[in-house]
């Protein structure tokens, strides 16, 4: 059998670490990203990773970490993956350790921790407040030295297009195309993983990078992948609005002794401490957001009578904020001009992860056999509401155990990519070649980019924070609408080279077919669980959707299924934080 | 010899060069050239004191010559690598490297003039250096703006490049001890050339 | 307050095109920076003299100052376009692609030289392998410090950008790859490959070539002390040079 290969799609810290998981064993990776590794989208994380490191002497326990990720997330997550995650999390934060992460220390040189939401103990390590930066540099070294080696091959800005799938249903490589040449290959390989990322851009403006469309995702899922979960999608309750994008402010703001108030008769109000006396400000994003939201749009307290909240630090040691928050205040005080040192930031609920995603089993392969996906574009360990510094050790981890468990596919394999026939790969590509074309006449009256401006407004007023079934149904109907409307573009560029327009009209497509995974998974569950919320339907409801939702795309839209989820290992229990031991 | 192995080697040389042993005979040249201010004699006898080193020709060439050509020429080539750009961005640590530059060129046409019309005019043609030489050459106005010119051209040279020197050694690291640095040879430049223009002045 | 924002462009249509300089103007809104009116721009492509164009291509990624990607010339300086508050720019806002680096179009070019410099200098630790072998070397607060300055570098291009000697005449790699020699020699176990990465800097485009400009460090929106970085590492190469050769 010819030398086996596998392909990488996305450079973030998931992609780089299965990355460096496959070539350690002396496998070959190309590694395909829309941007230069180092400016994915793992860059913008910035509080912190998760690990029960017990530095602090608390008598933290993986656990621990394990109980309050699942009771987190309203015990929709697969318990044994996420006890997989917890247990390992030490282990990963070591070795980023040793890659030269600049941790933040303790005054014996360990590894410093802090306190993140949903949690009682202090398990969130970090980088001043660039821990996403730290890692995906850390990791973006490591796979450079392979670079250099020549085990891996960069492809850097190229965009995915789709999986190259063979007679039998196997996936046998992807098609690609050159974001400057503008030109469509085809890539053998004998396992691809997809690392693409949340989808953000669905709703407008998100915490999110521009980069973040989910459209790698919403290929694989018109290609017959399911997506589970979609409903689920996190509100970052601390968010600063701006024209291009809602930048985040991160958790460990709160986790510092950030305390979130507005006015209430003349007097400021600190409601998420009224509200939830055992959690105060750290409660978890879902209840925080919902909180902040009914605040301002349902008692109408908001800041100057718009809906923000303030995030006080000032009462805090200015050098201590520098030391521990540094990187953060920073980007607030660049785009307001206001020091949070010294004025309270105003913030508001912002669209930030995706809890949903591809759908895969435990050893993180789609439904396609050599398809596998890992980070956030999958769907495992976050449940229904994801908690603070989860994400990094997911990504970290989803891709830390994609790479053996490819290995292991690969080594099972008969044929190898280089056996496949040509005409499975040619095929594929004169089918994204086509689809190109016909991007390039399209000569109607509609903006790609307005139209990609209402669906992001119609998915922030219809499946948001709060959500209603009439809602529901008018978003998914403005949905078809923009599908409709979307055959009517008028392309502004059509130069052959370099041409963005092209690629967005493409990725356009496939966040309106995943908007609608979204907005009819959130009306088909009749239950509020994490950050679906609905108030019609105000309790959790285990008996009828204690399920994961599984889509999966036909030409007339999504068809729903619903598959048991794991819960082996902690009984489901109520949620909630205003009382002490609730979380236990 | 392999250039591109030895280029450390060399800009290492380079660097040095500059300081040890052109800028102490500059140094010592400037403070030589004071004695005119002490009057014709006190001046000859400083000259004719230099001229008695033994094995004159040979410490010329080695310490001096040499030193000074190879810092020219290799000077020229890094002054061609650089692609100046004071005007976007005017930081006046960019201008004291611009000014590096300018200095370079101008110093390397006067030490070229200045040695050719008397080191090497006194070598090949027996021209006599006395301070009624030098008195000849500084009557002309042009000649006495030329070597102002000049020597504040190549004081300026050796003084910020003294401070460029500590860096390039790793020995001034910080942003304070450069600072430090720059002050130092600031009034380095100042004190050369107050004495440097009093000495050329007294020519006249 | 204005009622449109004035923005020159200068644009580029490939490679090896021609450039050429487009006017734009766009209705005024507070609190605009560079990419939120770039991006105004694309829905309506229509240059100040009320022509149809197409829309100005350029990179950005995170909008949030940490990816590096918007680096552009602004007004004649290096800088990220996601932070080039409008407010507080002079109009007409000239916007150029950066200057020492391949245009790809318009306002976007090719910065792949910057990893390939990491690449040169060894920027990584040399670890067994990406397993859990336990708890890594404990760190001083104070190299801490020193360290994460140095590991904020998103490798934007400024530095290079105003650095005198980095052009098409030169090969010296600029500042960001030293400060990243300099990083990874502080790490406990990153030190062990010290003098390969000394090595590999006191060769032609390395270390000797800076000129000691100090652009760099001003021109630096992380404030990498990148110049107390290049003389730290001629501390390092000036002893390592001298121990290389009496050792030898």
């Amino acid at each position: 059998m010819a030398e086996q290969k596998v392909i990488v799609v996305g450079g973030g810290l998931a992609g780089l670490m299965a990355t460096l998981r496959i070539v350690e064993k002396g496998y070959k990776v190309d590694l395909f990203s829309l941007v230069p590794v180092k400016r994915s989208h793992s860059l913008c994380a910035q509080g912190g990773i998760n690990a029960a490191l017990d530095t602090k002497g608390e008598g933290d326990s993986t656990w621990q970490h394990f109980y309050d990720t699942i009771y987190g997330g309203d015990f929709l997550a697969d318990q044994t993956p996420v006890k997989g995650m917890c247990d390992n999390a030490p282990g990963i934060i070591y070795l980023y350790d040793r890659m030269g992460v600049v941790f933040s220390r303790t005054p014996e040189g360990l590894l410093d921790l802090r306190l993140f939401g949903g949690v009682k103990k202090r398990r969130t390590a970090f980088a001043g407040g660039t821990t996403g930066q730290q890692l995906l540099y850390g990791l973006d070294s490591q796979v450079r030295k392979f670079e250099a080696l020549g085990l891996v091959t960069k492809y850097e800005g190229w965009e995915f297009l789709s999986a190259v799938i063979d007679e039998q249903g196997i996936c046998r490589g992807i098609i690609a195309q050159d974001l400057s040449s503008m030109e469509i290959h085809s890539f053998p390989a004998d396992a691809v993983v997809l690392a693409t990322g949340g989808a953000g851009m669905i709703y407008g403006r998100s915490t999110n990078s521009i980069i973040c469309t989910g459209a790698a995702a919403g290929r694989v899922y018109q290609q017959g992948v399911e997506f589970a979960n979609g409903e689920f999608v996190q509100f970052h309750p601390t968010g600063m609005l701006g024209d291009d994008k809602t930048r985040l402010m991160s958790e460990a703001s709160r986790g510092e002794g950030g305390r979130v108030w507005t006015y209430k008769d003349g007097k400021p109000w600190y409601f998420l401490e009224e509200w939830y006396p055992a959690y105060g400000n750290l409660v978890p994003r879902d209840i925080a957001s919902r909180a902040i939201y009914k605040v301002c749009v349902e008692m109408g307290l908001g800041i100057d009578g718009k809906n923000q909240v303030y995030l006080d630090l000032t009462h805090k040691d200015p050098e201590f904020l520098t030391n521990r928050l540094g990187g953060i205040l920073e980007i607030y005080q660049q785009f307001t001009g206001e020091d949070p040192r010294k004025v309270p930031m105003k913030i508001f609920p912002a669209p930030h992860y995706f809890m949903g995603g591809i759908y895969v089993d435990w050893n993180h392969m789609t439904g396609i056999p050599g398809l596998f996906a890992a980070g956030e574009c999958d769907y495992m360990y976050h449940g229904a509401n994801r908690l603070g510094a989860n994400s990094l050790l997911s990504a970290s981890y989803s891709g830390y155990v994609v790479g053996p468990k490819i290995i292991e596919y690969i080594k099972g394999l008969d044929k190898s990519a280089a056996d496949i026939p040509q005409h499975i790969f040619e095929q594929e590509k004169q089918r994204q070649i086509e689809i190109d074309e016909a991007v390039y006449k399209m000569d109607g009256n509609e903006d790609p980019f307005l139209l990609h401006e209402e669906l992001g407004d119609n998915m922030m007023t219809n499946v948001g924070v709060v959500r209603y079934n009439k809602n529901l149904e008018l978003a998914d109907a403005k949905i078809q609408e923009l599908m409709e409307r979307y055959k009517n573009i008028k392309l502004s560029d059509t130069g052959r080279w370099a041409n963005q327009t092209v690629m967005f009209v493409k990725q356009l497509w496939h966040m309106l077919e995943l908007a609608r995974v979204i907005a009819l998974g959130a009306l088909n569950r009749n239950e509020s669980r994490g950050a679906h919320y609905k108030p019609d339907f105000p309790e959790r409801n285990d008996e009828e959707w204690l399920k994961t939702t599984r889509a999966r795309w036909t030409p007339d839209g999504p068809k729903f299924s619903y598959s048991d989820v794991d819960v082996s290992l902690i009984e489901p229990v109520k949620r909630r934080y205003d009382v002490a031991g609730g979380g236990k | 010899m392999d250039l591109e192995k030895q280029h450390y080697f060399i800009r290492k040389l380079h660097s040095m060069s500059g300081v040890l042993p052109i800028g102490l005979f500059l140094m010592e040249h400037l403070i030589v050239n004071s004695f005119s201010m002490r009057g014709p004699e006190a001046y000859n006898n400083a000259v004719a004191v230099l001229q008695s080193i033994p094995f004159l020709p040979v410490v010329e060439l080695l310490l001096i010559a040499i030193p000074i050509i190879f810092h020219g020429l290799y000077g020229l080539w890094i002054v061609y690598l650089a692609k100046n750009n004071v005007l976007s961005y005017t930081y006046y640590r960019n201008w004291l490297f611009y000014l590096q530059r300018v200095t370079a060129i101008i110093t390397l046409i006067f030490v070229a003039y200045h040695s050719y019309t008397l080191r090497i005019a006194n070598a090949l043609f027996g021209l006599e250096i006395s301070f009624n030489t030098m008195t000849a050459v500084l009557s002309n106005p042009w000649m006495m703006v030329f070597y102002i010119v000049g020597l504040l051209a190549s004081v300026y040279h050796f003084a910020n490049g003294l401070a460029t020197f500590l860096i390039t050694w790793g020995v001034t690291v910080g942003p304070f001890s450069q600072r430090v640095a720059v002050i130092v040879s600031g009034l380095l430049f100042i004190s050369l050339s107050y004495i440097g223009i009093q000495a050329l002045f007294a020519f006249i | 307050m204005p009622e449109y924002i004035h923005l020159k462009i200068k644009r580029q249509d490939g490679p090896k095109e021609p450039s050429r300089w487009e006017e734009f103007k766009i209705p005024y809104k507070p609190n605009m920076n560079v990419v939120s009116v770039l991006m105004e721009l694309r829905k309506n492509p229509t240059n100040a003299h009320g022509q149809k164009t197409t829309p100005v291509v350029w990179d950005c990624t995170c909008l949030e100052e940490v990816c590096g990607a918007c680096t552009m010339l602004i007004n004649g300086k290096a800088r990220q376009a996601c932070s080039a508050l409008i407010d507080q720019l002079e109009q007409p806002i000239k916007l150029a692609p950066l200057t020492k680096f391949p245009v790809i179009r318009d306002l976007q070019v090719d910065r792949q030289v910057m990893f390939e410099h990491l690449k040169k200098v060894k920027a990584w630790v040399n670890i067994d392998g990406a397993f859990d072998l336990g708890r890594g070397p404990r760190l001083s607060e104070h190299d801490r410090k020193v360290a994460y300055q140095l590991s904020r570098c998103m490798t934007c291009g400024c530095c290079m950008e105003a650095c005198p000697n980095v052009n098409s005449k030169s090969d010296f790699m600029g500042a960001a790859p030293l400060a990243q020699v300099r990083l990874f020699n502080i790490h406990p176990l990153g030190k062990m490959d010290k003098n390969q990465r000394l090595d590999a800097i006191m060769t032609k485009g390395g270390i000797t070539d800076c000129g000691n400009s100090q652009n760099c460090v001003m021109a630096c929106p992380k404030n990498v002390p990148l110049t107390t970085s290049i003389a730290d590492l001629n501390r390092q190469t000036t002893l390592y040079s001298f121990a290389r050769f009496f050792n030898r």
